[in-house]
């Protein structure tokens, strides 16, 4: 069976350490089979920072990345390493719109653990592909899911993050199936 | 959460608008926004929505306004207050008008979640107790006799008392005031209860069919009669018999009854063997039936044959705090119907409904009801959905004083509020001590 999907693009949003994008372009291909393709790095837009919150809205982001050409790829992850918001929440690990074409992985916060002292890289890429997949999973149609283990379950701070595993439940699973096939 | 919901966010400013939404896109809920309260309000019209979330600043109506109009119009409407961290004394006022909580914006993505999740918990414990409320209103009510007025009360009380025993049992009420729902109940509630019930409209039938249909018949002692049948005096062997509009019956077909109830053995039409019957009478009337005993055109001896133990169902006009609990359950029966939403009352409909005086009874309401639901073009009935129901202007003779005119309509207002002095007094806008003197002037007491 051919998937739908064909290619998922990682564009790296400002200055992202190459390993990162590596590790994040493995689990996408490990995980969900899609081919992955590091693209070329681009810069936030100046729009996107909140100078009184010092932070960068992650609305105004997926906007201007929705608006690019990114050649055949069908969905694309931004990558950075600035705070991300969205107005209502004080802050977000990524995000991304249900069945959107562009999500975003903040790489910021998740260098941090709940008590302040900071992981190894090995943690902060895992919570990463966490993040990256379960965006990836709302732009392929996927909703949250009630599952603590799950993949898809909302996951508000580093430590659900963490208590999150790589995979999928079996009904989203399911889901998946049917959406790249 | 375990079942999706229909939320709307309320805010003046589109971003939070559009980040809420897709956040609770996220989860597969239903999901619209309001940029103004008017506009929630119009939303609201139309379509039930479970959750808001209300910005607490917004021109025009403020949140704690739309707040307060919502549960009362929309008691079961769930809302969230959003608010900024300057006005935390606001949001404190609105958790005592009834929000269910509020956030202070920009807030954690976990406090949303953690408030969603409180919600899905309560919304689970509200159905539960919804589900053992109506399980438990089954089993200690009866099937669609709604009422909780003490006259009701009454009637509810006598039910289960009179089930037990085997005397006959004669309904008085209007038409339309449920007399047959009461003879099933009390027919369910009987020792006869697995046994057949058998309701009969002796006014809607000529007394040669009644007493076929009563008494059966013998194959060919009439034209049509092609077979032998069974009467339902036979046909109910053990169970309850209903013989509705009892007063219409003729004198002959009277003494036929009283024969029966004495010797319980019926012979029937064409025959000369009588059988055995054994049931328990349930009889109805709307006709003041001592008034013709007394009158002779009733027999005596069969009336109180009848008469073993008289219930009064009182008519709807004397129970008009039933009223909204009636209209509740019409609007919950004819949604299921017609599979159309409408789940309110404007205030001013039920007080027409309150106002008007349903000389159909319980069975009027629920024509208009239902005729309501069908037409309504939103989910709350107004006064103009019930244009159809015209409650009667005063009549005053023309011959009456000003002092007799006084007096009658004083006397209408307080047997319409059941003589509640202090009620009648408001509507008639007088206080209650002018109206205890008026009705000592006019001699008006309490029947």
């Amino acid at each position: 069976m051919t998937s739908k999907i064909k290619s998922v693009g990682l564009v790296p949003l400002g200055n992202v350490p190459e390993i990162d994008l590596k590790v994040l372009a493995e689990h996408i291909t490990g995980c969900f089979k899609l081919t992955t393709q590091i693209l070329p790095p681009l810069e936030p837009p100046d729009d996107a920072l909140d100078e009184r919150r010092l932070q960068y809205d992650a609305g105004i982001i997926i906007e201007a990345m929705e608006a690019m050409q990114f050649g055949n790829q069908d969905k694309v992850i931004g990558v950075l390493n600035k705070d991300l918001f969205i107005p209502i929440f004080t802050h977000v690990f990524g995000e991304a719109r249900q069945g959107g074409k562009c999500g975003l992985v903040s790489l910021f916060r998740l260098a941090k653990n709940p008590d302040g002292s900071t992981p190894p890289s090995a943690i902060i890429q895992e919570r990463a592909a966490k993040v990256a997949l379960h965006e990836l999973g709302h732009l392929l149609d996927l909703l949250h899911c009630e599952h603590k283990q799950c993949l898809m379950h909302f996951a508000g701070g580093i430590d659900e993050v963490d208590k999150m595993s790589l995979d999928l439940c079996e009904y989203c699973s399911i889901f998946l199936q049917d959406k790249l096939h | 959460m375990d079942r999706k919901m229909s939320v709307m966010i309320v805010d003046d400013e589109a971003i939070v608008r559009e980040s809420l939404f897709h956040w609770f896109k996220k989860y597969g809920h239903i999901v619209e926004t309001a940029a103004s309260g008017f506009e929630a309000l119009e939303k609201l019209e139309t379509y039930p929505f479970q959750l808001l979330f209300v910005d607490i600043k917004m021109p025009g109506m403020d949140g704690i306004e739309l707040l307060e109009k919502v549960k009362t119009e929309y008691p079961d409407t769930l809302v969230i207050i959003i608010t900024a961290y300057g006005s935390i004394e606001s949001a404190v006022n609105a958790m005592r008008i009834g929000a269910t909580d509020y956030l202070l914006k920009p807030f954690k993505p976990d406090q949303l979640s953690l408030v969603m999740e409180r919600i899905s918990v309560q919304k689970r414990l509200v159905t539960q107790y919804n589900y053992l409320k109506g399980h438990l209103e089954k089993i200690t009510r009866f099937d669609n006799i709604i009422g909780q007025s003490p006259e009701m009360e009454k009637v509810f009380n006598l039910i289960p008392e009179v089930a037990q025993s085997d005397a006959s049992i004669l309904l008085a009420g209007e038409t339309g005031t449920g007399k047959e729902l009461v003879a099933k109940a009390i027919h369910a509630e009987s020792p006869r209860s697995h046994l057949p019930f058998i309701a009969i409209n002796c006014g809607a039938m000529p007394e040669s069919l009644l007493e076929s249909e009563l008494f059966g018949h013998q194959k060919g002692v009439f034209t049509g009669a092609t077979r032998a049948r069974k009467g339902f005096l036979e046909v109910v062997s053990g169970g309850t018999l209903f013989l509705d509009e009892i007063g219409e019956i003729s004198s002959k077909m009277q003494i036929n009854l009283l024969r029966v109830l004495e010797e319980k053995k019926i012979t029937s039409i064409g025959s000369r063997e009588p059988v055995d019957v054994d049931f328990r009478l349930i009889s109805a009337t709307r006709r003041n039936l001592k008034k013709e005993v007394a009158e002779g055109s009733f027999r005596e001896d069969f009336f109180y044959r009848i008469n073993v133990i008289m219930i009064e169902i009182p008519p709807l006009r004397k129970r008009k705090e039933d009223i909204p609990l009636l209209v509740e359950h019409f609007l919950k029966k004819y949604c299921q119907e017609t599979t159309k939403y409408v789940d309110h009352v404007t205030r001013d409909a039920m007080e027409l409904l309150k106002r008007y005086d349903w000389p159909g009874n319980v069975r009027e309401l629920e024509n208009a009801i239902e005729r309501a639901v069908v037409l309504s073009k939103s989910r709350t009935l107004r006064v103009e959905d019930l244009s159809f129901i015209r409650p009667p202007d005063l009549q005053f003779s023309k011959t009456l004083s000003l002092r007799e005119m006084e007096k009658t309509y004083i006397q209408q207002i307080l047997e319409e509020n059941n003589w509640n002095v202090t009620q009648s007094a408001k509507i008639l806008k007088i206080n209650r001590v002018t109206l205890h003197k008026m009705m000592k002037r006019y001699h008006l007491e309490r029947p």
